[in-house]
């Protein structure tokens, strides 16, 4: 059984070297983040844009000023733990976990180090050294709703969701009533595969969706590249991109999208911990503040027509001024 | 025409030379020579564990020995593998059954031959000519049925024909006589014969002096692994062949002692019971057996006799009638329960129904009692406990085995059996149930066993004897039921049966009145 | 409500996409199938097939040509099959415990190896449904068995030919000896061995293909952990079709389309909470499992390696 216990290690040992990437040099007076993620940095939606986020903050401050690490696929909250802990025995002094679920974690082993910054999100409960950094989804999600609910031929519109939680709940709840206050007759079919990660389930949701008559179509999490590369398939479909601009992947199909400026989120936190404050502050994103933007992807930009562009082009600032309050669910 | 067949056998002489072969703890074969020409019975005789088996096995390329050579016809031949062996033109018939329950005797038959259908099987094809050897040698069997239906005996002649199918020149036939009957055996020396005429040879190994002398032209002996004698079968008998085996005189007659009759230990009402094929096996069987008999079941095998011993060890059920043990009615009962209400088993299938073969000596012996004390405390084994009583039982009940923590599928088949009658006997059941319970064995070893169930007999336990032996029942028994086709003929007592009468019971005779 | 569902189109919908959901299944099941008949165990089904889907994709990405793909599915199945073979048969490793390393090679390396090779979401030109001629026009039965690509048709086909092969060949009557009693199939000179590295190099290049059908015939791009478990619930699939290739054909097409139908309850939003609706395939395959009674024949010998002296 010797042999086997050694092809056992050799395995592990060789899909965590596989797995675990990045790198950099130690040295005291950098600022230095770490960064955990429920996915891959190149999952083409929540976790890549705030890995991009934090390449642009490095670039922008200079390579040699900020040090950063990161690790991938931890959608365990156990297994986070477990890397959380080590990259502030490491000296990182700001860890980003990266989704709503590492809440509890950071809560757990913040305490332990209390000369680090940990920020987590989706979320609003903050803590001494915890930042909770929170993008209100609902109101990108809101004029996505207005879009379809103006555009749609079949008056049929799809959800593809994960699991019915949080982030998803927030953003489809802005969504339908985006669709509501344009157009009352369209049917919102929201629908989830039960995974975050199950590109070809989201992708067989989406057809299905199609289908049955949908012609917009939109939804969070990492599997949405499937949906996405469905869409792309049809022709007269459009999808609503959410965390990222999704266009690269189906330029002729993401019509619109709903990103975050993640670089001023941090360098909020930069700022906060170099006036002493570790944590305990609640950031929102928001359109007000600018950083949720809405971006039209140009190619098919044309194909929105100009009284649905002023239409949503004004709700947006009813927002930003406060007149037009989105609901979240209680 | 035999003339020719006879001179195109590719075997005309095979010699194996000074065979050594050591397992841990054993030296299995200990230069062993033996020699057989075209058209020879070799008998090789040996108690249980002499290393017969092995040897063959090395034969067959299934061992490869430490030292030795093997030679055909003069030239050493390397014997890698059964494919080299079968390729050489041998071919054996293994102790223990070397079937596939799952396939259907057909495709048992033709696994690993080329097919007349290139890569698809010709299953038609091969079953008529199967059906044709069977009619030949007498070795009925249906080619389509699937060998877990099957009986013992009928198993046995599946693994012959195999070796027929695949018209070996050598045949290694090792025990291929212990599961069948009288009757079969007798049926299956003329096939034999026939077979040497055609200038097959032929090695056989059996424990039964009466096949040696009447099937084999010269005998080897072996005894630990080593080669007492080899001697031709004119010149010898069988007494000094029983002698030569176990190195002592074995008994002429058993000494039965008196004993009176106690309370009912096992009965059986109105039984019935159907078999694997879900056809009636047991049909209204009735009968009781008292603290101090042996109630031998007499009958061609195949009569009901598997599912009987099933039925009441609660291994399969009763569509019918009653079973009770000690007072308990135990019908259609787990085993555990049939086990608590106190039998002791002695089954048919010793390696697979007895036995678990990847557990060792140790652990197979506690198998019933390891929730128990003194072996188990709380919820713990008393491994030193466990230790102490196997090594009593080993020792009283003459195992041969290297250590405790041995294997018991490495045990040789007479030690197996051994074995399982030291548990069985030394749990103290008040019944016991012994199917066939000295096949397989030498005659040393027999007549031990056979001496362990009188002793039981007269310490007041009650016993339920199912042999095909007519000797082995005529020699313990005190009263015998004759079963057939699933039901008891007459139940008789030892004085008033003769064997003629109970030939023609277990033929489905019963006497018309005179 | 219930109406809305017994719509034709509705129908029709539902089984074109169970029968379409259960190719990966079917492929990789079928091949585990040969596996586990010849006496192996390989629980690295998913990692093989996170291989499959990722070769397949990279090399249609490079060269434009799927079918190219598909080759470089076979030829690291078949890699990954003999590293399986040569730990579980040779080295006589004790499989579960290898089959899950092979799972987490499969899936640590298919993730790296997409980071230096690609590195990001992108779509390829997979393969497109073919109608078949006449069959695809009748009604019904024409959308829901005769519109799909030609790995879905492929998938189908193997059924009766795994049967055939299985049931009616010589090389299957050694397989399902050498599954069952090892010793005798030995004694008369069939390679245990061989037999064994030929099922399980042969079910893992069915894992590779049922990756590369995910990539390449059904969402026609890479993703992290693309195959989300669906290894595993193949190798379930083999128990629950009894080791019989009509039985995993069952089991797979009950599981997809009770998936795809639990997807368009969904869609149509009845009113059925969503955490039963995406439980339905799972629990409905157990309950189903449950139902068909009759006595099951797990190859006696699965997971014991085989050696003659001892
Ligand atoms: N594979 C094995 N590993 C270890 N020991 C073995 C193995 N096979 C046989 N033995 C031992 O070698 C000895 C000879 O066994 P073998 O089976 O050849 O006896 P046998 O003469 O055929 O006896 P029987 O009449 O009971 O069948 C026995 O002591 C047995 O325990
Ligand atoms: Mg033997």
């Amino acid at each position: 059984m010797k042999r086997v216990s050694l092809f056992v290690v050799l395995v592990v040992v060789l899909s965590t070297l596989l797995t675990a990437c990045g790198g950099g040099t130690t040295s005291s007076d950098k600022i230095r983040i770490a960064l955990i993620l429920p996915s891959t940095i190149d999952d083409m939606a929540w976790s890549q844009s705030m890995y991009e986020g934090i390449l642009a903050i490095q670039e922008e401050l200079g390579m040699d000023k900020v040090d950063f690490e990161y690790s991938e696929s931890l959608g365990n909250p156990v297994d986070a733990g477990a890397a959380i802990r080590e990259y502030a025995d490491k000296g990182f002094n700001i860890i980003i976990a990266h989704g709503s679920q590492y809440q509890s974690v950071l809560d757990e082993v913040a305490p332990d180090y209390p000369e680090v910054s940990f920020a987590y999100g989706t979320g609003y409960q903050s803590h001494d050294n915890i930042f909770a950094y929170d993008p209100q989804a609902q109101e990108g999600a809101y004029l996505h709703g207005m879009m379809a609910g103006l555009m749609t031929q079949s008056n049929i519109v799809g959800i593809v969701g994960p699991v019915e939680a949080g982030d998803a709940i927030k953003y489809n709840y802005g969504f339908q009533q985006g669709v509501e206050a344009v157009n009352p007759d369209v049917d919102v079919r929201i629908a989830y595969t039960g995974s975050f990660g199950d590109i070809p389930k989201a992708a067989e949701l989406a057809k299905a969706h199609m289908d049955a008559g949908a012609d917009f179509l939109t939804g969070t999490a990492q599997q949405v590249v499937g949906a996405i590369t469905a869409v792309k398939e049809r022709d007269g479909v459009y999808w609503l991109s959410n965390d990222m601009d999704q266009s690269p992947l189906a330029p002729d199909a993401v019509l619109s999208a709903q990103t975050y400026d993640w670089v001023k989120v941090l360098k909020q936190i930069i700022e906060y911990r170099e006036n002493g404050t570790m944590g305990g502050e609640h950031l929102s994103l928001s359109l007000a503040n600018g950083e949720i933007k809405m971006v039209y992807n140009p190619n098919v930009e044309g194909n929105v027509p100009q009284d649905v562009k002023d239409a949503v082009e004004e709700a947006k600032q009813q927002i930003i001024k406060g007149e037009l309050e989105v609901a979240l669910p209680d | 025409m035999d003339q020719r067949e006879f001179a195109n056998r590719r075997i005309q002489h095979m010699e194996m030379c000074d065979i050594t072969k050591q397992f841990p703890g054993v030296l299995a074969n200990n230069q062993v020579c033996i020699d057989v020409r075209a058209g020879e019975v070799l008998a090789l005789l040996g108690e249980n564990g002499a290393g017969k088996s092995t040897l063959m096995k090395i034969l067959y390329g299934l061992y490869r020995p430490d030292a030795g050579e093997i030679r055909i016809n003069d030239q050493t031949v390397p014997l890698h593998s059964p494919n080299d062996a079968i390729a050489q033109g041998i071919g054996m018939v293994h102790q223990h059954f070397m079937l596939v329950p799952t396939l259907t005797v057909v495709e048992n038959i033709v696994l690993g031959l080329p097919s007349s259908k290139g890569i698809f099987l010709d299953l038609d094809v091969a079953a008529k000519r199967i059906t044709e050897l069977s009619q030949k040698y007498g070795l009925q069997v249906d080619p389509w049925a699937y060998v877990w239906q099957l009986s013992v005996g009928e198993q046995q002649r599946v693994e012959i024909l195999k070796v027929l199918y695949r018209g070996a020149d050598l045949l290694i036939l090792d025990e291929p006589t212990a599961v069948l009957t009288p009757q079969e055996v007798d049926e299956l020396i003329p096939t034999l014969e026939e077979m040497t005429r055609m200038g097959h040879s032929i090695i056989f190994i059996t424990h039964k002096l009466r096949e040696v002398m009447a099937i084999s032209n010269k005998v080897t002996v072996l005894r630990n692994g080593q080669v007492i004698d080899t001697l031709a079968t004119a010149d010898t008998n069988q007494e000094a062949l029983a002698r030569m085996m176990v190195g002592r005189e074995l008994l002429k007659e058993y000494d039965k002692a008196q004993v009176t009759l106690g309370e009912t230990v096992l009965e059986v009402k109105s039984l019935c019971a159907k078999d694997d094929k879900g056809l009636p096996a047991l049909k209204k069987v009735t009968f009781e057996v008292r603290a101090g008999e042996i109630l031998g079941v007499a009958g061609v095998s195949g009569n009901g006799q598997r599912e009987l011993a099933d039925v009441i060890a609660g291994l399969q059920q009763a569509t019918s009638g009653q079973v009770i043990i000690a007072g308990k009615d135990v019908t259609n009962k787990l085993p555990a329960y049939v086990i608590d209400a106190g039998m002791g088993y002695i089954p048919e299938d010793r390696l697979h129904t007895g036995t678990i073969p990847s557990f060792s000596i140790s652990e197979n012996v506690i198998l019933k009692d390891n929730a128990r004390p003194p072996i188990a405390r709380g919820p713990f084994l008393d491994f030193e406990e466990i230790a102490r009583y196997s090594k009593r039982l080993v020792q009283e009940f003459a195992v041969k085995t290297p250590t405790l923590e041995t294997q018991v599928g490495n045990l040789s088949g007479g030690n197996i059996q051994k074995l399982i009658l030291a548990r069985e006997i030394s749990r103290e059941p008040a019944f016991l149930l012994a199917a066939q319970p000295t096949r397989g064995l030498d005659v040393g070893a027999m007549e031990y066993v056979h001496q362990r169930l009188l002793e039981q007999r007269a310490a007041g336990k009650g016993i339920l004897l199912v042999s095909e032996e007519l000797d082995e029942i005529f020699k313990l028994a005190d009263r015998i039921a004759v079963i057939y086709e699933g039901q008891i003929m007459d139940i008789l007592s030892i004085d008033q049966a003769d064997r003629e009468h109970l030939g023609l019971l277990m033929a489905g005779v019963t006497q018309a009145a005179d | 409500m219930i109406d809305q569902l017994l719509q034709t189109h509705i129908i029709i919908g539902v089984l074109a996409t169970g029968v379409r959901l259960s190719t990966p299944f079917l492929l990789a099941a079928l091949g585990e199938m040969f596996t586990q008949r010849s006496g192996v165990f390989n629980l690295g089904v998913e990692g093989i097939m996170l291989m499959g889907a990722f070769s397949g994709f990279w090399v249609t990405l490079v060269t434009g040509t799927p079918m190219l793909g598909i080759l470089a599915a076979i030829i690291v199945g078949a890699l990954m099959g003999l590293l399986m073979a040569f730990v579980s048969v040779t080295m006589q490793a004790k499989q579960g415990i290898s089959g899950i390393g092979l799972y987490m090679l499969g899936w640590g390396l298919a993730g790296f190896l997409f980071r230096i090779t690609v590195g990001y979401v992108t779509s390829v030109e997979g393969f497109r449904p073919i109608a078949i001629p006449i069959l695809s026009d009748i009604p019904i039965l024409g959308t829901v068995l005769f519109n799909h690509n030609w790995m879905v048709y492929f998938s189908l086909l193997l059924v009766p030919i795994s049967w055939v092969v299985l049931f009616k060949t010589t090389w299957g009557l050694k397989v399902r000896a050498v599954g069952v009693t090892p010793e005798a199939a030995d004694t008369l000179g069939v390679s245990v061995r061989g037999i064994r590295y030929a099922c399980v190099v042969i079910g893992s290049i069915m894992a590779g293909l049922a990756g590369a059908f995910l990539t390449l015939g059904h969402t026609n791009m890479y993703g992290d952990n693309l195959t989300a478990g669906r290894g595993f619930i193949a190798v379930a699939l083999v128990y629950f079709g009894r080791w019989n290739p009509w039985g995993i054909l069952a089991g797979s097409l009950f599981f997809s389309i009770v998936d795809a139908l639990q997807l368009w309850v969904q869609v149509l939003g009845l009113d059925i909470p969503y955490e039963f609706a995406v439980m339905a395939p799972y629990v409905l395959t157990v309950v189903a499992l449950a139902a068909v009674s009759g006595r099951i024949w797990e190859p006696a010998a699965l997971g014991k390696p085989f050696d003659r002296e001892a």
